[in-house]
């Protein structure tokens, strides 16, 4: 899940225009982490190794300085590609040190936000890349034991993650003393069993201790107190990824593309109403006009674009005018009260019931909230109860009122960011589609009468308490405290 | 370990607390109350119940009370407009699905939802839709489960996992479709299971032993304390408006029991209603007390006298025995206690083994112990005139030691709470009816040598004279003196 804090303003912001691109001189872009995705083998190691693969690791384990490796990621400006965009390097010198107790690495590919599927083609397809980051991000942090934690559904991708990591461990990458060097290295793949919240860092981290996937109670965060109460750092697998070509590259390689905070490349997956959906692998920077009409092919059957949810189902909702606006990196959309998240681009176009498009994503969070906080709990499934009534025609006037006041009490008042990513949909949908709600409004409004015990009582205990001769039915008072 | 003390303020009151506290227990100690469902002292912080949010200076949205460090200098409001909103919310999504059913509830009166419903609830709904309906369980022999009014706050969870160390409970399901259930093939019937009844803040895990026995408004509450073995848990008597007991729940005492207690000790107060010895008796038919004293006195003056004393006497009983037998020249005093259980150990609390409330005090007033006493005693093989038996254990059933005891002594003068067995068992010439430790006040020492004073919570279901008393009657009626008994 896009495990992101909303930008400051929210979904409420709306600034009139998205800052210019930086005017930066445009280097020739082909795809990097997906580059051999099409050739037949590219999962295998004798295929990653034929094209230099693990020379890198080779080169660095044991020999570089971890100090350094953790500079070199810093400066290359990587940010987090799961959903939040925390800088890579500053997550692992977080890292709570001189603790006596282990350092774990744990990768998240449980991908399981709606609208993202860019980890399963590096799991399915290339997964050597992500075995190879794993052992340099271990080497520079410390960590002897690396878990990767898969969605359950990934069947094809574990079968080829896990291979990746036995392979690895024949040739003496994984194991011990890897690359002959008195050094040692476990990767444990896990498996999930398909839940959303496990794809929530803490809530990862609860699975795979073999708990419940509840998330945890930040602070204390996993860099200082995670996985088994050890310092442990949680990257997404295409960051882990990235690390194996930023670490073989450098780190100015790396900004030679995207913008100045955003740089690099990622992996965006378009879906949709485009004639080419697919994962797209570009720089950082370009325009959302670019990734539609260029890469995607304009829209499907001619139709005029409508709404565009950016960043995973999360994220709050583009008008067609924002998409105008909007290039493809964390400062413009946040700047227009949304999020990259995780590349996820799910483009609506003009045929799109967005009433039936908010049903359908609260459905989701309403399914898939753990349980664990009240708001979120009880809100999710509220909010899918009205925008189910919506979606049926019976909206009732005051319920537009409603859903937004519901997906403001979730805001910011539960452990994880789960409330969040219900009610930030709900919360732009109510914002720039108020009309397609407010079309839908057919019922008068409930009822809300302020009753008072005393209209409900009898005639009869009316006139005793009037008399003072019962109980009067006001004195129904709160339970002595204990 | 060195805790450093850090400053801070909660509302307008400045504080100095040790760094390691959370916010809540901060607050909690000063006198502030901050709502909360899932807090709680003894168990890990779930943070989940999100209702004891607080305003804190610096942060850009109120923060949960529970989970917050202290920190010096810190802030704190647990007033004002942002705080209010956020429980006010939090007290309505709360509500939502929970089926209002307090008229048949049995938590109504005592439940922290009606509580804070009372301060942060609206006055209507403004939820419309079909409400989530879930499950009812029997959990174990004395814990029932009502789905639809639980809050999924998690503390029978976290007490089953802590506490009891059973890790019987688990939460299934997701999002408002939550419940907690059983694992496949267990039950909740440890000694320790209805703990999560008083630890659950609403009506959905109830006590199937106090069910629908009354509304806890029609109850009033004493403090006292366990008898039921030689931990001394402190309790709070609950009782109805005719003075019987209805229930007994633990009460916190960090050096004792902290906040549990076993289902042992709860469910032991029946013996204080049924089948108590109510009137003196002598040769086995009800006798004035007088008369009992008299005859009584008469015995004592057999050759070789033992007052055997059980650990479930209080000090003051023991004291008083010591100056029965001061005044008998030749009386001997021996001890003998109930006999032990296996010790029960939890990873948060230990149900003692010893079965007896005050073995400690009897070594400390006497300097008898228990078992060595009455082992000794039944193997000098010599005749006994007359055993003055103080008995008060309920349930006993009496052991080959104490019967090896009484078969060679001529007559025994018996003070006992119930019509027992050694009542029937023979040469029982007086029965003194004694009181039970929830009619009389005494002191027990637990098995951590902590003395602990408790008051009686019901008048005497008897004739209700006390130990004590008696054994002082006794002693003035061997010095001829005159004995005054009640008004």
């Amino acid at each position: 899940m896009a495990d992101a804090t909303p930008p400051a303003g929210g979904a409420a912001a709306a600034p009139a225009s998205a800052p210019a691109p930086e005017p930066k001189p445009k280097v020739p872009f082909s795809p990097i982490l997906l580059k051999h995705i099409n050739e037949p083998g590219s999962h295998t190691i004798a295929h990653y190794q034929a094209r230099g693969g693990y020379e890198t690791a080779k080169a660095h384990i044991g020999v570089t300085d971890p100090g350094a490796l953790i500079k070199l990621v810093d400066e290359s400006g990587l940010r987090g590609r799961g959903g939040a965009g925390f800088p890579t390097g500053k997550k692992w010198s977080f890292l709570a040190k001189g603790t006596g107790k282990p350092i774990y690495l744990a990768v998240n590919g449980d991908e399981s936000e709606p609208g993202t599927f860019k980890d399963r083609y590096i799991l399915e397809k290339d997964p050597h890349q992500l075995v190879e980051g794993v052992i340099l991000t271990c080497f520079a942090i410390g960590s002897k034991h690396a878990f990767i934690y898969l969605r359950g559904e990934f069947i094809l991708g574990f079968e080829r993650l896990e291979a990746a990591v036995q392979e690895a461990k024949a040739k003496g990458f994984v194991g011990k003393q890897i690359f002959g060097k008195d050094l040692e290295l476990t990767i444990t793949v896990v498996r999930g069993a398909g839940a959303y919240i496990c794809g929530e860092e803490t809530g990862m981290l609860s699975s795979i201790e073999g708990g419940r996937g509840y998330p945890k109670i930040k602070p204390p965060f996993p860099a200082v107190s995670g996985l088994f109460k050890c310092p442990t750092i949680v990257n997404n697998v295409e960051t882990i990824s990235a690390v194996t070509h930023i670490v073989k590259n450098g780190a100015a390689w790396h900004k030679q593309w995207g913008t100045e905070k955003s740089p690099g490349f990622k992996i965006f997956c378009l879906s949709g109403a485009v004639k080419k959906p697919g994962v797209y692998e570009v720089p950082l920077g370009i325009t959302m006009r670019e990734m539609i009409d260029g890469y995607g092919g304009g829209m499907k059957d001619g139709k005029k674009l409508k709404a565009v949810i950016p960043g995973g189902l999360s994220a709050p909702v583009l008008t067609a005018e924002m998409v105008d606006k909007c290039t493809l990196d964390y400062e413009s959309l946040a700047s227009l009260g949304s999020m990259l998240g995780s590349g996820g681009i799910t483009v609506l176009d003009e045929s799109v019931d967005m009433i039936s498009a908010i049903y359908n994503t609260m459905r989701f969070y309403h399914h898939e909230s753990c349980g664990q906080c009240t708001p979120c709990r009880e809100g999710t499934g509220w909010l899918e109860k009205v925008a189910h009534r919506f979606h049926h025609d019976e909206g009732h006037e005051g319920d537009v009122e409603l859903l937004a006041d519901i997906a403001k009490n979730m805001r910011g008042r539960t452990i994880c960011v789960l409330a969040d990513a219900a009610a930030m949909p709900m919360q732009s949908y109510l914002q720039h589609f108020k009309g397609d709600f407010l079309a839908k409004v057919k019922e008068t409004p409930f009822v809300e009468k302020k009753r008072t015990y005393r209209d409900e009582i009898s005639p009869t205990a009316k006139k005793l308490s009037a008399t003072g001769a019962g109980p009067s039915a006001m004195d129904v008072g709160s339970a002595e405290k204990q | 370990m060195n805790v450093k003390e850090v400053k801070i303020k909660i509302d307008d009151k400045e504080m100095s607390v040790p760094s390691t506290w959370t916010v809540i227990r901060a607050a909690q100690e000063n006198g502030i109350e901050i709502p909360h469902y899932c807090y709680h002292p003894d168990l890990t912080i779930a943070g989940n119940c999100r209702i004891c949010m607080v305003g804190l200076k610096g942060a850009p949205r109120p923060v949960v009370a529970c989970a917050q460090p202290v920190a010096e200098g810190m802030e704190v409001t647990t007033k004002g407009k942002d705080v209010e909103e956020a429980r006010k919310s939090v007290m309505e999504f709360m509500l939502i699905n929970h089926p209002l059913d307090c008229p048949e509830c049995d938590q109504a009166g005592e439940c922290k939802l009606q509580d804070y419903s009372y301060a942060y609830g609206r006055d209507h709904g403004r939820f419309h839709e079909e409400k989530v309906v879930k499950s009812k369980a029997t959990m174990g022999p004395h814990v029932k489960y009502w789905g639809s009014r639980c809050i999924v706050c998690t503390r029978c969870v976290r007490f089953e996992e802590e506490i009891s160390g059973q890790g019987n409970l688990g939460v299934i399901y997701r999002g408002d479709r939550s419940e907690i259930a059983l694992f496949p093939g267990k039950t909740l019937d440890n000694p320790l299971s209805m703990n999560t009844v008083d630890i659950c803040p609403v009506g959905a895990l109830v006590s199937s032993d106090f069910l629908f026995q009354t509304r806890v408004w029609n109850l009033h509450s004493k403090d006292s304390m366990c008898a039921d073995c030689s931990v001394g848990c402190n309790t709070r008597v609950d009782l109805d408006s005719k003075e019987r007991i209805k229930r007994i729940v633990p009460r916190r005492n960090d050096q004792v029991n902290k906040e549990w207690m076993c289902d042992y000790g709860r469910l032991s107060f029946p013996y204080v209603h049924e089948n108590r010895l109510m009137k003196p008796m002598l040769d086995g038919k009800d006798t004035p007390y007088k008369d009992a004293r008299i005859a009584a006195a008469a015995l004592l003056k057999k050759k070789r006298v033992v007052i055997l004393v059980s650990a479930w006497n209080t000090n003051e009983a023991f004291a008083a025995a010591k100056s029965l037998a001061e005044a008998l020249p030749g009386a001997e005093i021996a001890g003998y206690a109930n006999p032990g259980r296996a010790e029960e150990k939890f990873p948060g609390f230990t149900i003692s083994g010893d079965k007896n409330p005050n073995r400690k005090g009897m070594q400390e007033v006497l300097g008898i112990d228990a078992d060595v006493s009455l082992k000794e005693l039944a193997a000098d093989k010599g005749a006994i005139g007359t055993v003055v038996l103080m008995h008060n254990i309920p349930g006993y059933v009496p052991t080959a030691e104490l019967k090896a005891v009484l078969d060679r002594t001529e007559s025994v003068v018996l003070l006992d709470l119930a019509k027992s067995d050694l009542l029937r068992y023979g040469n029982v010439a007086v029965a003194l009816p004694t009181l039970s430790s929830f009619e009389k006040s005494g002191t027990f020492v637990n098995k951590d040598g902590i003395a602990q004073k408790f008051q009686p919570v019901i008048e005497p279901v008897n004739f209700g004279r006390s130990e004590p008393e008696m054994l002082t009657d006794l002693v003035r009626e061997l010095q001829g003196a005159p004995v005054k008994v009640g008004a």
